[in-house]
């Protein structure tokens, strides 16, 4: 629903780092995407390429993704576990955790450009 | 490497929000909300959670202790701004979204040209109805809370988890109709624990119940905000 926004603020920083680096143009952008960030790739993509134009630094970049799920972390039985959607029981003895990462990251890791 | 014309393909490490251009202007409003010492909370909550409700009792509740302004988030039109005015607002600004389903720190930049921030102690921003977008938008709060109320349901914890993780307090409304709704409470305080160690506040707008316990908490944090350099 917001990934028009997204896609717009991802992509005036994808631009100005590829000017840092001197680049000709950016060939890929890889992101680290939580389960809950609610971002839907597909979408993202779809702004993101139309934004980036015909003749910009970005055109034709790909967006790859890395999800990343939410972690618990059970103090009964000292482990961390990524729960499943709605129910955050620990897999080992039932009881709920304590939430160590919400799994809600939208990150730049780094963006692959040609110089 | 072989030939004048090839070029070379290099990786750049980035590591930084994809929202970084939203957060440095975020980081800049922060600077001025603390220069005029305006304490600054980001109210998210569902449509009819309550936002505006809550925002006009917080405001009669601290009638005389802090001036309290307010930014109304909203796709349209003025009703919000309207109604904490009457509830005694020092000022208040609408910001029509124009569709767009949360603020962004521009927004408010955009905002504060019609408010004197050296006017108020307290300002409370209402974001769209929205228990998912608002999240990502730093807009240079001091809190972030999350309002939603009984009649919504007690799984909002967990079909919503990231906003309860983020929020600084969490305003549980409509506790006057929690016997009408089904609401599981133990289940609602499970979950938010599970997720925060952050205050929870049971509120009814509507009777006034609690919203003594939430005014008093709110006023702590002006305070501190006031007395820091």
């Amino acid at each position: 629903m917001h990934e028009l926004a997204v896609a717009a603020q991802l992509l005036q920083l994808v631009e100005a780092e590829a000017r840092k680096a001197g680049a000709r143009r950016v060939l890929a952008v890889h992101l680290a995407l939580g389960e809950n960030s609610h971002i839907n790739e597909g979408a993202l993509r779809f702004h993101f390429e139309r934004l980036a134009g015909w003749e910009g630094l970005a055109s034709g970049a790909e967006l790859r993704f890395r999800r990343e799920p939410m972690r618990f972390r059970c103090h009964e039985c000292d482990a961390d576990y990524a729960p499943s959607v709605g129910d955050w029981r620990c897999p080992g003895c039932g009881r709920l955790g304590k939430l160590v990462d919400a799994g809600d990251e939208l990150r730049v890791e780094d963006i692959e450009v040609e110089v | 490497m072989s030939g004048g014309e090839a070029h070379r393909v290099k990786v750049v490490k980035v590591l930084q929000s994809a929202l970084a251009g939203n957060d440095a202007v975020a980081e800049s409003l922060r600077r001025r909300f603390r220069a005029a010492g305006v304490f600054v909370v980001n109210v998210i909550g569902s449509p009819g959670a309550g936002k505006t409700s809550l925002i006009a009792r917080t405001i009669e509740r601290l009638r005389g202790r802090a001036r309290v302004g307010v930014l109304e988030g909203d796709i349209a039109g003025s009703l919000d701004a309207e109604r904490v005015l009457e509830a005694g607002a020092h000022d208040a600004v609408q910001i029509n979204t124009g569709g767009q389903c949360h603020l962004d720190a521009s927004m408010v930049e955009q905002a504060l040209h019609q408010i004197n921030l050296e006017n108020l102690d307290l300002l409370l921003i209402e974001n769209v109805g929205n228990l998912i977008c608002p999240t990502h938008w730093d807009l240079g709060e001091d809190l972030t809370v999350c309002l939603v109320s009984a009649a919504e349901g007690h799984d909002k914890p967990r079909k919503y988890p990231e906003i309860f993780a983020k929020s600084d307090a969490v305003v549980l409304n409509k506790i006057d109709l929690m016997g009408l709704s089904g609401f599981d409470r133990p289940e609602f305080v499970r979950h938010v624990r599970a997720l925060t160690e952050a205050p929870l506040f049971e509120v009814s707008c509507r009777t006034g119940e609690g919203v003594a316990e939430w005014g008093a908490w709110l006023l702590r944090g002006c305070e501190k905000a006031n007395t820091s350099p």
